[in-house]
């Protein structure tokens, strides 16, 4: 299968779940900004949830099928669209070979993840196919996507997705009465994010904690893969000890010197000197990754105990999901 | 609201401090709990960490992943469904985790050292490579070759490495020369440029903007991907920089390539 880029929008890149064994040597995990969104519609392919996708920023991309597609989508920062025929989300959609499938707008989120039967074909690197275009590492020659790049799957499919396939093949677009419901992964409101409160939490006054976990802060236009830095009311310290550099992570709200604070996301560094507020629970990270400049947010505090309860339940949902998948093409 | 969250501060910080007694961890998130040695740049908490460090990845337990060395603290990643799976003893992954470190660190006295590499990075200084080597030797009254001299004679410790790919945080150089930032930063560093900031010195593993004082150039390449460990340096190593000459620099970058 191939897909040749005809507009690429304002950021396209190959992302998977991220590069992590190479923490140590200050390579960022990188990977998708909305690893639930990448992962869903790596699943209902039958694919792995590692397998390489591409995250789409916004809409205004579009892509050509130079062959049949079995492709699927999740996340809200586009709707797919075909001849003027919507593609629902969250299922397998076979495209026969010449259609092209446009990104139109989704004003609910930011980012858009398109799997492929198989996963994009990318070199790894250093243990992913992510793209962390700083060092120019991973993805498609390490860049953003450009008109007329072309994209390959991965040829060896599994059998689940050889089922699906076989199950869709035919003239027209085609899908089945299924779909995966990502909001069932989902809290009903997406802009409050869970934290824990981070190691250096103590070291900001009460009422900097409270205005933090009860005023909602705005991402400033100064948002980006790396990280989002957040307006809101300033947050001074009750400590004023230096933070020796160390290790952050995507999720990790540090507050700079001018008592900003700053949400890290996937591209971020792997070590930081600003004190850490909070930290973002694993299952809202996602959350984050469809915010975009304007949104606001309200941080809600929750134990670490309940965070690495919500984290494990819902991983075993999701493998309880993959099983599903492959029982239905049984 | 005022009170619940000062009781909260005081239940979290005897809890921390109990925890001090003991062993000093704390939870970064999910998939991560930091270990701390330390609380000031010393050459004892580095090797401690660069030791323990080495001990983690020949003795892993279940589900762990990789570490990240800094300053005063060794941040350990795993993954929490193996290690909620795994029978190490504990209810939830922190405890887990941390119980296994625990154990780990008390049978560290009878491990052996764990000891960096000592490596010597060439540098051309000067000229072309180096425009802000006349600027730094003037600001302290030295002579170009005093600077080259005070450089290139220290010893210094890999502390951590972070900020980009490759980049190492070094210790060791003469206070002498520390020399303050650039006011405004230059839009592109290329690679392998030596610079001056403060009191750190540092070298640039990939072209990006920055503020320090540049003095030379290595031709060595800090960050590889092509490489099977693309950083050069690692925490815990010991580096030199030695002179050379400036027709020499593309001989050493020649000599590199035909080895990929």
């Amino acid at each position: 299968m191939q897909i040749r880029i005809i507009k690429p929008g304002i950021l396209s890149t190959v992302q998977d779940l991220g590069r992590w064994n190479f923490l140590p040597q200050a390579v960022p995990v990188s990977g998708a900004m909305d690893a639930l969104a990448a992962r869903l519609a790596n699943k209902v392919l039958g694919n792995d949830d590692n397998d390489a996708v591409i995250e789409f920023t916004y809409s205004s991309a579009s892509f050509k099928a130079e062959t049949d597609l079995l492709i699927a989508y999740s996340g809200d920062g586009a709707l797919l669209k075909c001849d003027n025929q919507a593609i629902p989300t969250d299922r397998p959609v076979f495209v026969p070979a010449g259609n092209i499938v446009h990104l139109t707008n989704n004003p609910a989120g930011c980012r858009t993840y398109l799997a492929i039967a198989g996963g994009f074909d990318v070199p790894v690197v250093l243990g992913s196919r992510s793209t962390y275009t700083t060092a120019q590492l991973g993805g498609l020659h390490g860049r953003l996507l450009q008109s007329n790049d072309l994209l390959y799957n991965t040829s060896q499919l599994g059998l689940t997705t050889s089922k699906i396939l076989n199950s869709l093949t035919g003239e027209h677009l085609k899908y089945p009465a299924w779909s995966l419901t990502s909001h069932a992964f989902l809290p009903s409101n997406r802009k409050i994010i869970r934290v824990v409160p981070g190691p250096e939490f103590t070291w900001f006054n009460s009422q900097s904690i409270i205005n933090f976990l009860t005023t909602p802060f705005t991402l400033t236009s100064q948002s980006n893969r790396m990280g989002y830095q957040l307006e809101g009311p300033v947050i001074n310290r009750r400590i004023h000890k230096e933070l020796l550099s160390t290790a952050v992570t995507p999720g990790t709200i540090q507050v700079t010197g001018s008592g900003n604070p700053v949400l890290l996301m996937a591209d971020c560094q792997t070590t930081g000197g600003y004190p850490r507020i909070a930290q973002v629970a694993a299952v809202d990270v996602p959350l984050c990754g469809q915010l975009k400049p304007g949104d606001q947010i309200q941080f809600e505090e929750i134990s670490r105990q309940k965070a690495e309860m919500l984290y494990i339940e819902q991983e075993q949902q999701l493998q309880k999901l993959t099983h599903a998948i492959k029982s239905k093409y049984a | 609201m005022v009170n619940v969250l000062i009781i909260k501060f005081h239940l979290r910080m005897s809890s921390q401090m109990h925890n001090a007694i003991f062993f000093n961890t704390y939870s970064l998130s999910e998939r991560a709990i930091s270990v701390v040695f330390g609380s000031d740049i010393d050459d004892s908490t580095l090797q401690q960490i660069t030791q323990f460090n080495h001990t983690l990845h020949r003795k892993p337990f279940p589900g762990f992943y990789t570490t990240v060395p800094a300053y005063t603290t060794l941040t350990v990643f795993y993954d929490p469904l193996l290690v909620i799976q795994s029978d190490l003893p504990g209810t939830d992954c922190f405890d887990k985790v941390t119980h296994y470190l625990e154990q780990l660190k008390q049978h560290l006295a009878q491990d052996q050292p764990g000891l960096g590499k000592m490596i010597t990075i060439p540098v051309c200084y000067g000229g072309t490579f180096g425009p802000d080597l006349k600027y730094v030797a003037a600001s302290h009254g030295f002579t170009t070759d005093k600077v080259i001299d005070l450089h290139s004679s220290a010893i210094y410790k890999v502390y951590m490495i972070g900020f980009v790919p490759g980049f190492a945080y070094l210790g060791g150089m003469p206070e002498v020369l520390a020399t303050p930032r650039l006011t405004t930063p230059r839009k592109a560093i290329p690679t392998g440029s030596v610079g001056i900031a403060g009191k750190q010195t540092g070298v640039y593993p990939l072209d990006t903007p920055g503020g320090w004082q540049l003095i030379g150039r290595t031709p060595l390449a800090l960050f590889a991907a092509s490489r099977s460990q693309p950083a050069l340096l690692q925490a815990g190593d010991t580096i030199k920089f030695e002179p050379i000459p400036h027709h020499e620099f593309d001989l050493y970058r020649h000599h590199a390539d035909t080895h990929h």
